[in-house]
């Protein structure tokens, strides 16, 4: 059995971060009904030339599991199902901007009336409250709003653009604290409106540099180096584009780095006694690593250092990770059946349960494809007045 | 107890030497469980790592950060004394967190098999840089490895830092990135298996998480495509340096497009016929992005960014980490609370990425230095461990 059995969410969200936050918790185990409208499909499902390419983002990934119906929320009637969905439902999540519920008529107010221990969770760019909560945005801005980018760079260089992986941090902050809900349900009878900002989720994550620049301190890029770790970066191979992160920090460490590249009279060196001295003459150590890993075959060099003992890995694309044994082994990559196209490769939860069963059972959803289930089973609406719905464009 | 925020009653102890699990007791910690790290004689390794609250001060904002909330005891767990005081502890908890390497586990009596002997009750949280099970369970990984095992260091740089150093090493994100959303899955599932009401082993891995985060490469590789940092940069915008600081510009749609030109004062080249196309203005993105960043490099960020927000054109400051702590937004959101940091004095801390409702949670205390910790706290919830950990300190 799966963890969220017997949970169903209300899902409104669109484009990445709430999608993929309603992805997880169905992946744990919650009903999930992905609400939409062909009036104004998710952008994700359309695709965006500013991105170089035609085909749709990460849709099939965060819509697999999901139970899609329509429903046009701009008609009275739409907003009154929406509230019926909402009554039958644990969780309602939306990511909108903030205030677009509201205005819909489905404010958390609006919501706890018809279901007094609903959780909401409502993902925004930069939060529900505060002078700039109507602000647009995406993972890039986020992360720049953040601090997270600022921090994300070479020495000399610019700050760099956060991608997808924030939009999805973000909605992995989010289930969290939508099970964190549930449990405060459970303990007082209550529910609550979760409110998850994108900025501070960037901020979280470089939450010790902020405690320090606080209290005085000067933080600066600082590429892949570490404040005390040396070696420590990444290393180009024989082979092209195949680079090797090695990251030193004990003496048993540094001497099995030594022994693997052979360079034994380097534990007498008196430039890198010590950790310290190490790290002070890290440009030098790391050309001497750089001249050894310029022969080496990267995969071969992880495998050996790792069994010296030394933390490393090939800085891996996504083809290696996606025929990775090890990933595979522990249903981090999964295969999914996508409508009409085979299986692909998609992630799994990211966690291994030995009383539990997580995981994808199905994939992506087409637009209404689980109308009878959800409006005829759940809601009770009989075949006539469905039909009346979806000639009305409510059900649209 | 604050008997009102939402883990209220839960009780987690946390035997942690990484980021990846004690940010996952720290994120418990900001919702009200009562998390208890328990530490070795020799203290927790994050009480030594960088960054200092001061250049000359060895008192660690990241120890700091990961630590708020809780409350620390020592236990040795090399010793049967030290071991029995921890299992008293995890009889009464509901969470065990440990990042123990598996090959240390049962010289600890942190066996997954001895756990569940001996606290059937306890959901058991294991993180580790590549999880407990698999090929390359053993594998040692710092953040450094972990992100760069987990697809998203290959794709960095991308925008304007990959256009600068097209022939530098890929890169990762600052600080512990990946070993932290090791943590938040580590959170969420912990949680999941609480709620599913029976003890269980949970086997979280760093590499995991981040990879599911990772989610879109994944796909766009099930496309037939596989991403890669410099092809992936956007076709315009991005990173753009102005006057004083650096912007990002984003344009998805039509209507954020004409705010731009609007933004950029309707420039001739803008209006071309042709760039009314989309798919236009992608194929001639190098040319529009020399004409953006020519433009851009003579505005003073705060006039620029406030124009474009009027104008609908999504747009944000680089912000450094002091624009951050000074922003008008997350004061009026309270984001950040004043925290008594041992040996340090008052500190700004960020209390939770998320909020229940209009007020942020509440900043929690840090633990003390240890000799400063109550002992009688200690006696009163967890007899004799509080007279082992004087001893120990």
């Amino acid at each position: 059995m799966k963890p969220l059995q017997g949970i169903r969410i209300a899902d409104f969200t669109v484009h990445a971060a709430g999608p993929f936050c309603t992805h997880m918790l169905s992946q744990l185990g919650a009903e999930c009904i992905k609400i939409e409208t062909s009036l104004r499909p998710d952008i994700f499902r359309k695709p965006h030339t500013v991105y170089g390419r035609t085909g749709p983002a990460s849709f099939d990934q965060v819509a697999s599991n999901k139970l899609s119906v329509r429903l046009n929320m701009k008609h009275p009637k739409g907003v009154a199902i929406a509230k019926q969905l909402v009554a039958i439902s644990d969780v309602a999540a939306e990511s909108f901007r903030a205030g677009v519920m509201k205005r819909l008529g489905l404010g958390y107010d609006v919501l706890r009336a018809v279901k007094p221990d609903i959780v909401m969770v409502s993902v925004s760019s930069s939060g529900q409250t505060g002078p700039d909560s109507h602000f647009a945005g995406y993972a890039p801005l986020f992360g720049a709003w953040g601090g997270l980018g600022y921090l994300t760079g070479y020495r000399d260089g610019p700050p760099v653009e956060m991608r997808h992986v924030m939009d999805h941090s973000v909605g992995l902050n989010a289930a969290l604290a939508t099970v964190a809900a549930l449990h405060q349900r459970r303990r007082t009878g209550e529910g609550t409106h979760v409110d998850v900002a994108a900025r501070e989720v960037a901020s979280s994550l470089i939450g010790e540099a902020l405690v320090a620049v606080a209290a005085g301190v000067t933080m600066e890029r600082m590429g892949n180096e570490d404040y005390r770790r040396a070696p420590h970066g990444l290393f180009a191979t024989a082979e092209p584009d195949r680079w090797l992160s090695i990251a030193v920090e004990t003496e048993p460490q540094w001497h099995a780095l030594l022994a693997v590249m052979n360079r034994h009279e380097l534990a007498m060196d008196q430039r890198f006694v010590t950790a310290g001295e190490r790290h002070a003459r890290r440009e030098t150590l790391d050309d001497i690593v750089a001249h050894w890993s310029a022969s080496q075959n990267a995969d071969d060099a992880a495998e050996r250092l790792q069994r010296a003992g030394v933390p490393a890995h090939v800085s891996w694309s996504a083809e290696d990770i996606v025929n990775d044994p090890h990933l595979r082994a522990r249903a981090a990559i999964v295969r999914v059946a996508a409508a009409g196209e085979g299986e692909r490769a998609a992630v799994g939860f990211p966690a291994r349960f030995s009383a539990s069963t997580v995981g994808i059972e199905r994939g992506t959803p087409e637009l209404g494809e689980h109308e009878a289930y959800v409006y005829g089973e759940l809601l009770g609406i009989g075949r006539k007045e469905y039909e009346e719905l979806v000639a009305d464009r409510v059900i649209y | 107890m604050d008997t009102q925020l939402p883990l209220s009653g839960i009780r987690v102890v946390e035997h942690a030497s990484g980021v990846a699990a004690a940010y996952a007791g720290r994120l418990l910690a900001a919702m009200g469980a009562e998390v208890t790290m328990v530490e070795p004689p020799g203290l927790s390794p994050l009480r030594r790592e960088p960054p200092f609250l001061s250049p000359e001060s060895a008192v660690s904002a990241l120890f700091a950060y990961h630590s708020a909330g809780k409350r620390s005891v020592v236990c040795d767990l090399t010793t049967a004394a030290g071991r029995a005081d921890f299992d008293r502890l995890v009889g009464e908890a509901h969470i065990l967190i440990d990042d123990t390497p598996i090959g240390g586990r049962d010289a600890l009596g942190l066996s997954s098999e001895r756990i569940a002997a001996s606290h059937p009750h306890v959901v058991h949280l294991s993180v580790l840089p590549f999880g407990a099970t698999g090929p390359k369970a053993d594998w040692l990984g710092a953040e450094l490895n972990v992100i760069h095992a987990s697809g998203e260091g290959f794709l960095l740089p991308n925008g304007l830092s990959a256009d600068l150093f097209p022939d530098r090493p890929p890169l990762k994100i600052a600080g512990h990135f990946a070993e932290m959303q090791g943590g938040i899955a580590g959170a969420l599932s912990a949680l999941a298996a609480l709620w599913a009401g029976k003890g269980q082993y949970v086997d979280v891995s760093a590499q995991d998480a981040t990879v599911a985060v990772g989610a879109f490469m994944v796909q766009r590789y099930g496309d037939g495509s596989l991403e890669h940092r410099v092809s992936r940069s956007f076709r315009y915008g991005g990173v753009i340096a102005c006057l004083d600081g650096h912007v990002e510009l984003l344009t998805l749609e039509e209507r954020q497009w004409q705010g731009l030109v609007e933004l950029m004062g309707r420039p001739d080249w803008a209006l071309d016929e042709a760039l009314s196309d989309p798919a236009e203005r992608s194929a001639r993105g190098d040319f529009l992005n020399r004409q953006i960043r020519a433009w851009a490099r003579h505005q003073p960020v705060d006039e620029l960014v406030a124009r474009a927000q009027e104008l609908g054109v999504p747009m944000a400051r680089y912000g450094s980490p002091a624009h951050v702590l000074a922003g008008r937004h997350e004061n009026a959101r309270e984001l950040f609370a004043e925290a008594n940091v041992p040996g340090a004095g008052a500190c700004r801390i960020q209390t939770a990425p998320f909020r229940f409702g209009d007020k942020p949670l509440p900043m929690r205390d840090l633990p003390e230095g240890l000799e400063a910790d109550s002992p009688t706290a200690q006696h009163r919830r967890h007899p004799g461990v509080g007279q082992d950990q004087r001893e120990s300190a």
